[in-house]
C-alpha cells in the first residue's frame, strides 16, 4: 500500500477579544478521540515547549494555549519564510463528564496530548434486558 | 539582505508582532524561486535565516522525533526526509481529525557560498533548525590598514 503523504496547510489566526499584547495568535491543528473511558485530545504546536502550555477546563470549556519561545530568534535574520510564527490558542466545548482532578497532559515533540477520564457517571453502561 | 537583526531584547512589548512583521516581509523574497522544483507547498514548511555564520533553516515538523527524520547533503542539494505516525489508544472513535499522518521528502538547491558538508541540525519541540555555514572564501573578510 502507498504511503499517503504529507502536505502544508497554512495556520487559522485566530479572531476573539484582542489579548493584552500585541501579536497574531493561530489555531493549533488537532484530533479530538473518545473512548469508553476518556476523551483524548493531541494538539500540534511546534516551538513550544511544556513549560509554556496552558490547559484549562472550566464550566464544560476546554482551553488550550501555547507560547513560543522569541528567543529562538534572537541574532537571525529573515530572508525567506513559508509559515508564520504566534502563540496558539483553541477552544472546545466538552460535553462529557470529567474528571478534572485526573486530567493527564504530555508534551512530546511540539505536539500536546490531553487524556480527559470521564467520571463513572459519563461511561457508558450496558442495561441487561431480562426476558420473562 | 535586508540590515534589520531581530532581538527581543529590544522590544520586549511588541516582540512577537515585530517578529511576524519580519517574517511576513520576506514572505515573497526571490530567495523562494531559487530552490529548486521542491519550492513552497511542499511539506514541511521552512522559514530560512541568515547570521553572521551562514544560513539557519528552520522546519515545523511536529510530532515527529530526531531518529524519524533524515538529512542528506550532496552537493548544492538539501534533503529531508520522514515519517510521521499517528497512534491511538483502542477501541475509540474520533470526533475530529484534522492532524495528517504520512510520508515526506523536500529537497532543497541551496546558494553555492555554503558548504554544506559542514551542515548540522537539531530538532525541539517538534521544530527542526538547520545551520549551513558560509564556505570560508565566502565570509566577510576584515582587511588591515596599514600606516604608512
Amino acid at each position: 500500500m502507498t504511503e499517503q503523504e504529507l502536505s502544508v496547510r497554512s495556520k487559522q489566526e485566530v479572531s476573539r477579544e484582542e489579548p493584552t499584547r500585541p501579536g497574531r495568535t493561530y489555531q493549533p491543528d488537532v484530533d479530538i478521540y473518545e473512548t469508553r473511558d476518556a476523551l483524548w485530545l493531541w494538539a500540534d504546536m511546534p516551538g513550544v515547549d511544556g513549560t509554556q502550555i496552558n490547559v484549562n477546563l472550566a464550566d464544560g470549556v476546554l482551553t488550550l494555549e501555547g507560547r513560543v519561545a522569541l528567543e529562538d530568534y534572537k541574532n537571525l535574520s529573515p530572508i525567506y519564510t513559508e509559515y508564520s510564527v504566534g502563540n496558539y490558542l483553541r477552544r472546545f466545548m466538552i460535553s462529557s463528564d470529567i474528571n478534572t482532578d485526573e486530567i493527564k497532559a504530555r508534551v512530546t515533540n511540539g505536539v500536546l496530548e490531553l487524556e480527559l477520564p470521564k467520571t463513572e457517571r459519563a461511561k457508558p453502561r450496558r442495561i441487561s434486558v431480562s426476558t420473562a | 539582505m535586508p540590515l534589520i537583526r531581530f532581538s527581543p531584547d529590544l522590544d520586549p512589548v511588541d516582540g512577537l508582532l515585530s517578529l511576524q512583521r519580519e517574517l511576513g516581509r520576506v514572505f515573497e523574497s526571490p530567495f523562494g524561486s531559487e530552490l529548486g522544483p521542491s519550492g513552497r507547498g511542499v511539506y514541511p514548511p521552512m522559514n530560512a535565516f541568515s547570521d553572521r555564520e551562514g544560513y539557519v533553516l528552520r522546519m515545523e515538523v511536529p510530532g515527529i522525533a530526531a531518529e524519524n527524520l533524515k538529512i542528506e547533503t550532496h552537493g548544492r542539494t538539501l534533503t529531508v526526509s520522514g515519517k510521521r505516525e499517528i497512534k491511538t489508544p483502542e477501541n475509540g472513535s474520533f470526533h475530529r481529525r484534522e492532524r495528517d499522518s504520512g510520508e515526506f521528502s523536500r529537497s532543497l538547491q541551496l546558494p553555492s557560498e555554503l558548504d554544506l558538508s559542514r551542515a548540522e541540525a537539531s530538532c525541539k519541540h517538534g521544530i527542526l533548525t538547520i545551520r549551513l555555514p558560509k564556505k570560508e572564501e565566502a565570509k566577510p573578510r576584515q582587511i588591515t590598514v596599514h600606516a604608512v
